[in-house]
């Protein structure tokens, strides 16, 4: 009886794991970096529902105002008056290459129960830099989200 | 040391996707030379005035009072948007109201929507 070997030896499958472990980890820091980078300059306020302009967002607010329910004014995770706001907005715009106060990018975030006065006082300032446009941010309601 | 790496991977993408969708409004900002410029013209701004009546929020056009959005967004579907709309935003109001008009403007048409803050 002839028990040579096969002529096709059977091939066990195997998975590569090391270029895989390598892909997991490029995604656990992409994921960690935008997590914490959202953290930074997103406080937790409950914005207004409406479903805002529906237009493709270009590209993020160079500046994030929060404004919490209490009038607090939040940048960067860090509480300031409207005096610090108003030395944030000028340093915002020298950094720009014309220095013209209009094309300053900046972005309200402001809790929906807080009162108007807050937002107004904010957007005074503002109105006295040159401020041409404030973006304030809304939350979209689950039936409206675009696709 | 796999099966760390997947549930940090598991645990990083649930809390990305938890954020909240935002949208945004984006109404001018009146300066004080466009006030001047405007007051000293023949413009005729369209101003609704969001203010507290009987201690409820309450959005003013003209002689007329609404007490929704919708109701205003059709109110403002009637006038000409080529002058654009002045929203005028006082103190006691809560901001999520005060948003409902200015997404009203847009629903109405209107792209020039000037935020005035209210004294």
């Amino acid at each position: 009886m002839n028990f040579g070997r096969s002529k096709h030896p059977t091939r066990v499958p195997s998975v590569e794991l090391t270029p895989m472990i390598d892909v997991v980890f490029l995604l656990i820091i992409f994921f960690m970096a935008t997590a914490q980078f959202a953290r930074l300059t997103r406080a937790d306020v409950d914005l207004p529902i409406e479903k805002g302009e529906q237009q493709p967002i270009p590209e993020e607010a160079g500046l994030v105002i929060n404004i919490t329910r209490l009038g607090e004014i939040i940048i960067a995770n860090e509480t300031v008056s409207l005096d610090d706001l108003a030395d944030i907005v000028d340093d915002e715009i020298r950094q720009l290459p014309d220095r013209d106060p209009r094309r300053v990018k900046l972005l309200i975030r402001v809790d929906r129960l807080a009162a108007a006065g807050r937002l107004n006082e904010v957007v005074t300032r503002l109105q006295q830099r040159g401020v041409g446009v404030a973006r304030i941010a809304t939350e979209v309601p689950s039936a409206t989200r675009r696709r | 040391m796999i099966d760390v790496t997947f549930l940090l991977l598991i645990y990083f993408m649930v809390t990305t996707v938890l954020a909240k969708p935002e949208d945004r409004l984006s109404p001018t900002l009146q300066t004080q030379q466009q006030a001047t410029v405007d007051q000293a013209g023949d413009f005729q701004p369209q101003i609704v005035e969001v203010v507290l009546l009987d201690g409820q929020p309450a959005y003013r056009l003209g002689g007329s009072v609404f007490r929704t959005g919708p109701e205003l967004s059709e109110a403002l579907a009637a006038l000409p948007v080529s002058v654009g709309v002045f929203i005028k935003v006082f103190d006691p109001v809560p901001v999520g109201f005060a948003v409902g008009a200015f997404q009203a403007a847009r629903d109405a048409g209107f792209e020039q929507v000037t935020y005035v803050p209210g004294k």
